[in-house]
């Protein structure tokens, strides 16, 4: 994914439980400018449920998620 | 504060949820002080603000502006306060960070008054006015969004648990193992919470003992619970009721989630103003009904270290949830220390009412969970177990904080294990018998 798009942040969530990924994601965001892109990098399967949610929620836009053997991750562009 | 639209909707909230068991918080107090070494906040930090009777008086004083005659016209003679902008931003700053609504200070207190109820309307006045933590709105949307839409995460949660499935299977031994997802006529639904964790232990125990579950497609954490508002709340259960009467169960039965119980166990009946058509349990008790009935057989060899249990508030203050976690720890746990006080008396873990989702208050919360950090090690365990999600978190915390050197796990992680311990064993008798045989 990062070879692909410009990361502006890569966020590291490995080891963290619920709710712990989507609050991190939430405070990271809120310091980037508009149009900004974030990796996420997770170990909790939840945030494959949780992640697409919170886009949903928070009008965030989620360009991509996946499952690379046992890490999850997600990339997110800030819009607004 | 002028008399702007958030003053106006603080009183309608107030107003609103004016009933008779918060008039009781807020017409009554001794003031004999007795609540103040009941809360942790104060016993480990013995300051005014700390004591729940003074949390209350700072909205009781904005009550009796509003309905009280004397305040209404002489304030001063009752100690009545007109509510401006800072007062409300204190009012709030107290509800969300000074107050676990763990409600021991209600259960010692010779009037009974619940200061968690007045705390709870501080939070339903902040979020109606829009000065609620942004997280916990944020986290409670984000579950609305997937009862709105559930086609948004559906296809990718199945597809995780069918990993889970392999994982199952593998830890298990057993190729039959299984996590049904939306099985109609179930017996059992099962709302665990985002993770893994809180899937496979059961999951072992579920099929251990042969039991006709299903997995839900929602996590049970219910982050309107703690904003106080009952509109978010109520759409944060209805999904999983839905989906329960939909697929037709008996029973649903809660991860280990102090508030998620709470919420679906007493509150969603009030709320719905409905009898479901399922039981609504905790794992925990469903867990002990195994073990009583003989249905899991565990071995108490499996977990040899010593362990303590913590208790939840929502589960044990507010559920009387005290005997099920113990009968539990006697048959899967060699050498159990309570830790002084318990059950009732138990002090919160210092993370309850949201906190482990609030980095800001990240110093407060371990400030307020010396308490509990002193109770675990003077019981000199090596794993503390609890029965909660957010007392789990902040006891990892806490551990790390204190340098506790503590484990901490949850009781079904400890079942687990011990019937993974008992299948080890089989397995290996096996093994021997063939080789003798050979």
């Amino acid at each position: 994914m990062t070879e692909q798009m410009k990361v502006d942040l890569v966020l590291d969530l490995k080891g963290l439980l619920c709710p712990l990924p989507i609050v991190k994601l939430s405070q990271a965001i809120k310091d980037l400018p508009v149009g900004a892109i974030i990796e996420g990098i997770a170990t909790d399967p939840g945030v494959m449920a949780d992640v697409p949610a919170w886009a949903k929620a928070s009008g965030q836009e989620l360009i991509s998620i996946e499952q690379r053997d046992k890490e999850y991750r997600f990339l997110i562009k800030k819009v607004k | 504060m002028a008399d702007n639209g958030n003053v106006r909707k603080v009183y309608e909230i107030l107003e609103k949820q004016l009933n008779q068991p918060l008039k009781t918080a807020l017409e009554v107090c001794a003031r004999c002080g007795i609540c103040a070494e009941a809360c942790h906040y104060y016993v480990s930090e013995p300051k005014v603000e700390h004591v729940p009777a003074y949390r209350a008086e700072q909205v009781r004083k904005i009550y009796r502006k509003k309905y009280n005659f004397f305040g209404k016209y002489i304030p001063s003679l009752v100690n009545a306060e007109e509510l401006d902008e800072q007062k409300f931003n204190e009012l709030v700053e107290m509800a969300f960070s000074e107050c676990t609504l763990c409600r021991r200070c209600t259960f010692n207190c010779p009037l009974g008054v619940d200061t968690p109820l007045v705390m709870r309307v501080v939070r339903a006045m902040a979020t109606a006015s829009g000065k609620a933590p942004e997280i916990l709105v944020m986290l409670a949307d984000s579950a609305i969004a997937k009862g709105e839409n559930p086609e948004i995460f559906k296809e990718m949660f199945i597809q995780q648990v069918s990993e889970l499935e392999k994982e199952l299977k593998e830890l298990t031994g057993n190729p039959n193992a299984k996590i049904p997802v939306e099985k109609e006529g179930a017996r059992v639904l099962y709302v665990g919470l985002a993770g893994a964790h809180t899937i496979i232990p059961p999951a072992i125990i579920f099929n251990e003992v042969g039991e006709d579950w299903t997995l839900s497609i929602y996590e049970a954490a219910n982050y309107g619970v703690f904003l106080g508002d009952v509109e978010r709340a109520k759409k944060i259960a209805k999904r999983i009721i839905d989906e329960a009467k939909r697929l037709k169960v008996q029973e649903v039965i809660v991860a280990e989630c102090g508030h998620a119980c709470n919420a679906l166990v007493w509150e969603a009946p009030n709320w719905f103003a409905e009898k479901f058509p399922f039981r609504v349990r905790s794992i925990v008790e469903l867990v002990a009904e195994y073990i009583q009935s003989g249905k899991l057989k565990v071995n108490p060899e499996a977990n040899s270290e010593p362990v303590t249990y913590h208790d939840s508030c929502n589960l044990a203050r507010a559920g009387g949830i005290l005997k099920e976690p113990r009968l539990i720890l006697q048959a899967v746990v060699k050498d159990f220390r309570e830790m002084t006080p318990n059950g009732l008396e138990n002090y919160c873990c210092g993370g309850g009412g949201g906190l482990v989702a609030l980095p800001e208050y990240y110093e407060k919360r371990m400030r307020a969970g010396k308490p509990k950090a002193e109770q675990i090690r003077k019981t000199k365990a090596k794993i503390v177990a609890a029965a909660c999600e957010n007392c789990k978190l902040q006891l990892n915390d806490l551990n790390n904080y204190y340098n506790l050197g503590v484990e901490v796990k949850g009781l079904v992680d400890l079942v687990a294990n011990a019937i993974l311990y008992n299948r080890q064993k089989i397995s290996a008798n096996e093994n021997q018998q063939a080789n003798v045989s050979t």
